[in-house]
């Protein structure tokens, strides 16, 4: 990757969080902690992106049996796996100062928990097996099999607990209820995090194929 | 694609001789009972005979089934990682054959399991008017499920080093929906309220999708 790309992304992460600083005006009922948003949502869209990454390059893999893809389905998951732990920490922290507890199981912790549990069970799938190329099918399949099941979770989850979080930024009556700069600034970030996964992704892939190679 | 007949037939030979080797050792069966019997009396005895409430309850049977389950099936494919019979079987088997009969299998051990421990817990936690066949049903249903996800997840992790505490951690996440559902509906069912239509079905189509998609990906898993 050209340093310019990298450095511009870097200055796009850093205007980002300059501006959530200055000027993002406090929310009603939330204040000064809405600024966690910022960061917690653009995260546990990346955790969501990485696992729907490591799925669609598991299909290419198993279609093509390249282990390029098995490397970028791996490296998709595990960059997804430290997302979807950065997001559960800050929701945590985020839900004990509004609703005064780290943990109720609400039902998108719910669900972001099981994505932590799945992401941390293709990672030992991944370490338990030995031969590379047994390994790389198995964990394709995984992550495949554990895609079906997000439908099912869509149901179920709902109806067994109960939910304090937020309404997510678009509700159900498809209106966007936000204000103009909190708007904009969100979505400088979700591009700003979304751009530093991928950075992430490519880094990681160049060292992995190096290392492969020698 | 070969007849239906032979994919018949190679199921039944492999059934025939999973039971045959079962009925030899009594590994899996004797871990599952011993398994069952040790928790149910751990939790009686340490609740020290109370009887919780019926969510509670439900509960506690599906831990205790999923956690018998992890300890017997992840034999299934292990064993024949042991006896080096794993690559004799890749060589002269279908995939599908080997699938559905180790499907097959597995199914028919949860369901012997199921009822051993049904009876067993009702004795245990002193339940009133149980409702039986309803509850055998839904452990039935269930055991569909965790039989269809097991037979993958056990064909993943037999060649796998410390192979089976993963085979619980793979397993957990990929039943976690049907688990839910089924403990809710068990609680219903305890409640003394007949059970609601959609939480059924959701369990059937759990089963059923869980079936097809572990039918599909055992190929890609198989042909290594």
């Amino acid at each position: 990757m050209p340093k310019t790309t990298t450095f511009a992304l870097l200055l796009w992460l850093l205007t980002v969080t300059t501006l959530v600083f200055t000027i993002v005006p406090p929310a009603l009922g939330l204040g000064y902690l809405v600024r966690i948003m910022f960061f917690h949502i653009p995260m546990a869209w990346v955790a969501v992106l990485g696992f729907l990454l490591s799925a669609w390059w598991a299909i290419r893999y198993l279609r093509t049996k390249q282990m390029r893809y098995h490397l970028l389905s791996s490296s998709a998951a595990r960059l997804g796996l430290i997302f979807c732990l950065l997001a559960t920490g800050s929701g945590a922290i985020f839900a004990k100062l509004t609703w005064g507890a780290y943990w109720n199981w609400d039902p998108r912790q719910t669900t972001i928990f099981i994505l932590l549990l799945i992401y941390g069970a293709y990672i030992s799938l991944e370490a338990s097996v030995e031969d590379p190329a047994r390994r790389a099918n198995a964990a394709a399949v995984y992550t495949l099999f554990s895609f079906i099941t997000v439908p099912f979770l869509v149901f179920i989850i709902p109806r067994f607990f109960e939910s304090l979080h937020p309404e997510p930024l678009i509700n159900n009556a498809g209106k966007i209820q936000m204000d103009s700069i909190m708007i904009g600034v969100l979505l400088a970030a979700l591009a700003g995090i979304t751009g530093l996964f991928l950075w992430l992704l490519q880094y990681w892939m160049k060292r992995r194929t190096t290392k492969v190679r020698e | 694609m070969l007849p239906k007949s032979s994919l018949y037939r190679s199921i039944t030979a492999i059934l025939k001789k999973d039971f045959l080797n079962e009925l030899r050792s009594y590994y899996a069966l004797s871990t599952l009972i011993m398994f069952i019997l040790t928790a149910l009396s751990s939790l009686s005895m340490s609740l020290g005979g109370i009887t919780p409430a019926p969510h509670l309850l439900a509960a506690l049977l599906w831990v205790i089934l999923f956690f018998s389950a992890m300890a017997g099936l992840s034999r299934v494919f292990a064993q024949e990682a042991d006896a080096g019979t794993l690559f004799t079987l890749k060589v002269y088997a279908l995939p599908q054959a080997v699938y559905f009969g180790k499907l097959i299998f597995s199914f028919l051990l949860l369901a012997g399991i199921n009822i051993i421990l049904l009876p067993l817990f009702i004795l245990f936690f002193n339940i009133d008017s149980p409702r039986f066949l309803p509850l055998l049903g839904i452990l039935l249903l269930g055991s569909a499920g965790l039989a269809a996800v097991s037979t993958l997840t056990a064909a993943m992790s037999a060649q796998a080093r410390g192979r089976s505490s993963l085979f619980t951690v793979l397993t957990f996440p990929l039943i976690l929906p049907q688990f839910l559902s089924a403990i809710r509906l068990t609680g219903t069912i305890l409640s003394a309220k007949p059970p609601t239509t959609g939480e059924t079905l959701f369990l059937a189509g759990y089963a059923v999708a869980a079936i097809t998609a572990g039918s599909l990906l055992f190929d890609f898993l198989w042909s290594d």
